[in-house]
């Protein structure tokens, strides 16, 4: 009964996700009318939500000449990596000219202290508040599944003023913390529902064993947690980076994230709009993620099961 | 003594989460609730004026740009549904087809993984006017298609619209195909069985069975639709005049633009009580699918 991984299998992220025996094969072994059709209507669906992708990936190759002529969709005639150069090291945002690499690295930075925060943070309150006899724990959930949902605006200039009074108002700090605060509830909640399912018994077994809050959560829980960890890890990281609106409001000047970066760029109107960097620029916002998406696509439609929380 | 540490331990580490709760939510709430009812411009005053404490909510109520707001968001908020609609078609089909599913499922949900601001540079460009889709259009001859929808009062919320159902479609998916996996096989084979036509299946056994998935979409879709800010900012910027404006889009513009906390914080606490207003039928549809499993399971 100590061995966690003999109570892995008891453990589900999601029932609706489960796979169920499959009794009747579904597949069929040859291709029918239906089946060709159905394929063509998705082959088409997939090509328009590829049409904003292909849009950006062929515009930030090409020559602004070339994009002066029109022909949206055409292939650049002559492939140039300018735009990316120029997006990532001189573009304008503001007053500043360096380009989005400032806001890159800005982001990575609002990124680590609010990844380890806000993880840490939500896996042992959702920790302590499934598995262990805490009082109020029930109102509690229910004002963090409340919390969830509370738009932004409403919490918006408190939130300005506590950062003001911490003094980390207009910084990286400023942001990082706030994100940490504004994905509380939800994660908690994540976490809460993976933990409640780990039998009681377990449980009691480790109290006589060791007994120990911290002890059981570092010997028994975490090793247990691999799965949704990277889950809300995922999350959290596509969430934080796409974020606008909490970076622009407690970034301040200097500690804006890439996707501010972005917009201040695109919106700059000094001379010509150069499209192909502004693409080349949207496209260097959208990698990280993406690239963790194609990768890890698995875990990051779980947590949009998980996101999507009942109860 | 190791007893009593173990009472301790649990609710000390509760007690971050607790005060975060307790300050950042409700306590900020609170705080922006009653600023709403006091005279604050600028800076927040501390007085409530008792002689006519609604006069943030009166002035909301008379301001062209709430009303505009307000009826944006149903417009989103039935344009959006879209999405809902695209999400089941396309999961029922993958979902019945399997061949692809990985890689349909992966095209369909990649807008997801990216921010809504990135998404706002791509449609603004397909939207382009002179170098855009209507370029394009022209080009191929269909000289009288009209695409520069941005450019349009009338318009430009659908041009918003579209960009959102892109955007958003993939998270619908991703819940229906759960939700159709859920489903017992048995059902098809039965309906198979006896010569029911597909469409019929999915209108009177399928979509009535996954009533809790639909209602779940449609409340979180709201709820979504109420915080629609970034997609606002990247795709329009609320114009041409105020014609996309949301109300997350005039609370935060009235705060920075106007510089107005009392006026800011009426039109926040409107936006609560659009949330609790959407939010309760969650608590409600939450309550009784339980009690539903509870009678199944006795």
């Amino acid at each position: 009964m100590s061995d966690p991984l003999a109570v892995r299998p008891a453990i589900r992220l999601n029932a609706g996700t489960q796979e169920k025996p499959v009794l009747f094969p579904r597949r069929k072994s040859r291709i029918n009318g239906r089946s060709v059709a159905v394929l063509v209507f998705l082959a088409m669906a997939a090509a328009f939500y590829c049409v904003p992708l292909y849009v950006l990936v062929v515009t930030s190759f090409k020559t602004m000449e070339q994009i002066r002529q029109g022909a949206i969709f055409a292939l650049p005639t002559e492939w140039t990596w300018e735009p990316w150069n120029f997006a990532w090291n001189e573009a304008c945002s503001g007053i500043t000219c360096e380009g989005l690499k400032v806001g890159f690295w800005n982001s990575v930075k609002i990124l680590i202290p609010s990844l380890i925060a806000s993880i840490s943070l939500s896996a042992v309150t959702g920790y302590a508040l499934a598995l262990w006899n805490v009082r109020w724990a029930g109102t509690f959930l229910f004002i963090l599944f409340m919390a969830a949902f509370v738009p932004f605006q409403i919490i918006m200039f408190p939130l300005i003023q506590l950062t003001v009074h911490m003094g980390i108002y207009g910084s990286l700090w400023a942001v990082a913390f706030i994100h940490t605060v504004m994905t509380m509830p939800i994660v908690t909640l994540i976490f809460r529902n993976y933990y409640k399912d780990i039998p009681d018994e377990l449980i009691k077994a480790a109290m006589i064993d060791s007994g120990s809050f911290w002890r059981i959560f570092g010997e028994i829980i975490l090793p247990m947690s691999a799965n949704i960890l990277i889950v809300v890890l995922i999350m959290q990281i596509t969430h934080i980076w796409n974020d606008y609106l909490i970076g622009v409001t407690f970034g301040g000047p200097g500690g804006q994230p890439m996707t501010v970066n972005l917009a201040n760029l695109v919106t700059v109107s000094t001379g010509t709009v150069s499209y192909n960097a502004n693409m080349a620029a949207a496209l260097l916002t959208a990698i990280p993620p993406l690239v963790i998406y194609f990768v890890l696509g698995k875990f990051f439609v779980q947590g949009i099961s998980a996101g999507a929380i009942k109860g | 003594m190791r007893y009593r540490l173990n009472r301790l331990a649990p609710q000390l580490a509760l007690t971050p989460a607790v005060i975060i709760t307790l300050v950042a939510f409700i306590g900020a709430i609170a705080w922006t609730v009653y600023v709403s009812f006091t005279r604050s411009r600028r800076l927040p005053e501390a007085a409530i004026d008792f002689s006519r404490p609604f006069r943030q909510y009166e002035r909301l109520f008379q301001d062209n740009a709430w009303s505009i707001s307000l009826t944006n968001l149903i417009v989103l908020a039935l344009g959006s549904a879209l999405a809902i609609v695209f999400g089941f078609i396309l999961a029922a089909m993958i979902e019945r087809e399997r061949r692809g599913e990985d890689f349909f499922r992966t095209v369909f949900l990649y807008p997801l993984a990216v921010s809504l601001i990135v998404t706002g540079v791509a449609w603004r460009w397909i939207f382009n006017p002179d170098l855009g889709l209507q370029n394009f259009m022209h080009g191929l001859g269909f000289t009288g298609v009209h695409f520069n929808w941005l450019a349009e009062g009338e318009t430009a919320m659908y041009a918003v619209i579209i960009a959102s159902v892109w955007q958003s479609s993939g998270f619908y998916l991703a819940l229906m195909l759960a939700g159709l996996k859920g489903i017992n096989e048995e059902i098809w084979n039965a309906a198979r069985l006896d010569g029911v036509s597909l469409m019929r299946v999915y209108i009177e056994i399928i979509i009535p069975m996954m009533k809790f998935t639909f209602l779940t979409c449609a409340i979180l879709l709201s709820l979504g639709v109420i915080k629609a800010y970034d997609i606002i900012v990247a795709m329009t910027n609320g114009g041409p005049g105020q014609s996309t404006w949301v109300p997350a889009y005039f609370t935060i513009n009235a705060m920075t633009q106007r510089g107005n906390l009392g006026y800011a914080s009426a039109a926040a606490t409107m936006m609560l009580l659009i949330t609790l207003a959407v939010f309760l039928p969650l608590v409600l549809l939450t309550a009784w699918q339980q009690r539903l499993v509870r009678k199944e399971v006795a």
